[in-house]
């Protein structure tokens, strides 16, 4: 039933596509076929392979350091909660400021390489990291602290017997969401700043007017970040089932 | 199947299980306690029971160690409590298991923070499940569990760790009624078994007839003792239809005329 409606959906899809490739709307809208024809091109050619290897460079890097720093740094704002009262002022600013503006000054700081890409998808994708362990450690149930404290835990317990396994599904939805955060900021600093990666190759075919490349490559990054959603969900579905 | 319940009841020759000693306790301007004294004897089931606000709940928390008293003294067996310790046990109103993990597993749980070894831990665990007839539900989930199993399993986890005095607050109150009978007998026939003290926090007139040995009667704002009554009914009272006898709607209507007064 659903694999039907996805079906369903997708031929919808391709289909309000190839109308719209027919359609007078747009100049050189390119058509699903064209499309998918490019998109086989570009990785033959080996073009799109090497531009997704070096955005997967930034990608990785920014995006572990989110996990590796966010993660601890929630937790410890969920724990102390003076530190916690003090972040989390400028977490809700770091999250409501429109990031791409940031990009200039991380240009400055770290040159036009793939670092600075990967500064920006920390940016991008840190804050919800953060903000998702701080919220798993303000949301345990007390009354679970509290049995574990008549068994007379210690601390050291208390955090990797309740507070751990309470905040795990907030952490894990965080890590998730911060994913697809951190796709986003890696094409808008490859857009924006520095010229690598699938960012650079979606740039240069639009500049040539070679519009169903440009269309095939944003296609493949969409297809690779959902893939890569999709497995991150899994192991997501792994972690928790307990609560199926 | 446990043996039935003797009818042996604490006399002032038992040793004493519990000590309060002038008990008082203020949440910010409200007095919860006022110099509550109680003596619990070993083997005795007592029942703490008043209008709520009384501050019943609070003084079962100051005996299991995890509020401390502002004024006052409390003595469990030899030890004055100044925090949690390893001859108490706490059964909780709303169960407090762990949604992420098995029965076996909840029930290991205080085996687990003390520190015992896996394979020990698991069979004291088992032996604890089947005593509260919870047997071939070892890997479930609490989630999968009627409230009536869940706080089977929650009593599971206070025996396993062998404790002396169990504390109850509340634990049949989110229970539906018939499996709350059953579930008393079960708790009478595990009670008379394991010779535990048991100190059950309750807001049942009923419950605290049938159960106890002593009911503790606590008058609100402040919380102090009003009033100690005896429960001479005969036991086993399980295999006996206790609940129907003249005696016991006399002494529910009489701890009744007691609560009334102090609504």
């Amino acid at each position: 039933m659903v694999l039907a409606l996805r079906a369903a959906s997708l031929v919808a899809f391709l289909l309000l596509w190839e109308w719209a490739a027919r359609a007078p709307i747009s100049f050189n809208f390119p058509s699903p076929w064209a499309t998918l024809t490019a998109l086989a091109a570009l990785v033959r050619s080996g073009a799109l392979p090497a531009a997704t290897l070096t955005s997967l460079q930034s990608l990785l890097l920014g995006f572990s350091a989110a996990v590796l720093v966010g993660v601890p740094l929630g937790l410890v704002m969920g724990v102390v909660r003076p530190v916690g009262r003090v972040a989390r002022v400028y977490l809700d600013l770091l999250i409501a400021l429109p990031t791409a503006a940031l990009v200039p000054l991380v240009i400055l700081s770290f040159g036009i390489n793939v670092l600075s890409s990967a500064v920006i998808v920390f940016v991008f994708s840190a804050p919800f990291v953060i903000m998702n362990a701080y919220g798993g450690v303000r949301d345990v149930r007390p009354r679970l602290v509290e049995m574990a404290r008549a068994f007379d835990a210690s601390w050291t317990q208390l955090f990797t017997r309740i507070v751990l396994p309470s905040a795990l599904p907030m952490i894990l939805a965080g890590i998730r969401y911060a994913l697809s955060r951190a796709f986003v900021g890696l094409i808008v600093a490859e857009l924006l700043l520095s010229p690598f990666g699938l960012g650079k190759l979606i740039m240069t075919t639009r500049s040539m007017f070679e519009h169903d490349r440009m269309f095939a490559t944003v296609l493949w990054t969409l297809l690779f970040a959902g893939a890569a959603l999709a497995a991150l969900a899994r192991v997501e579905a792994r972690l928790l089932r307990w609560r199926a | 199947m446990p043996a039935p319940e003797t009818d042996r009841r604490p006399t002032a020759a038992d040793p004493v299980a519990i000590t309060v000693e002038g008990v008082s306790k203020a949440f910010g301007a409200v007095q919860a306690l006022v110099e509550v004294d109680v003596r619990v004897r070993a083997g005795e089931f007592l029942s703490l029971i008043g209008p709520s606000g009384c501050g019943k709940t609070t003084l079962l928390k100051i005996i299991a160690g995890l509020v401390p008293a502002d004024r006052g003294r409390v003595r469990v067996g030899d030890r004055v409590v100044a925090g949690p310790g390893r001859e108490c046990s706490v059964v909780f109103q709303d169960f407090a298991l762990l949604p992420w993990t098995s029965v076996q597993r909840n029930v290991e749980f205080g085996l687990l923070l003390r520190g015992m070894d896996g394979r020990e831990r698991a069979a004291r665990a088992r032996a604890a499940i089947a005593k509260v007839g919870l047997g071939g539900f070892e890997s479930a989930y609490p989630a999968q569990l009627s409230g009536g199993m869940q706080q089977r399993v929650g009593l599971a986890r206070a025996l396993a760790v062998s404790p002396r005095v169990l504390l109850m607050d509340e634990p049949f109150a989110s229970i539906d009624e018939q499996t709350r009978r059953v579930f008393q007998d079960d708790l009478l026939r595990l009670w008379s078994e394991e010779r535990k003290t048991v100190v059950l926090v309750t807001h049942s007139m009923e419950e605290a007839i049938y159960l106890s040995d002593r009911v503790v009667v606590l008058s609100p704002r402040p919380g102090r003792i009003h009033q100690t009554l005896e429960v001479p009914l005969p036991r086993p009272r399980e295999s006996a239809d206790v609940r129907a006898t003249a005696e016991f709607a006399r002494l529910v209507d009489g701890l009744w005329k007691v609560l009334r007064k102090l609504q």
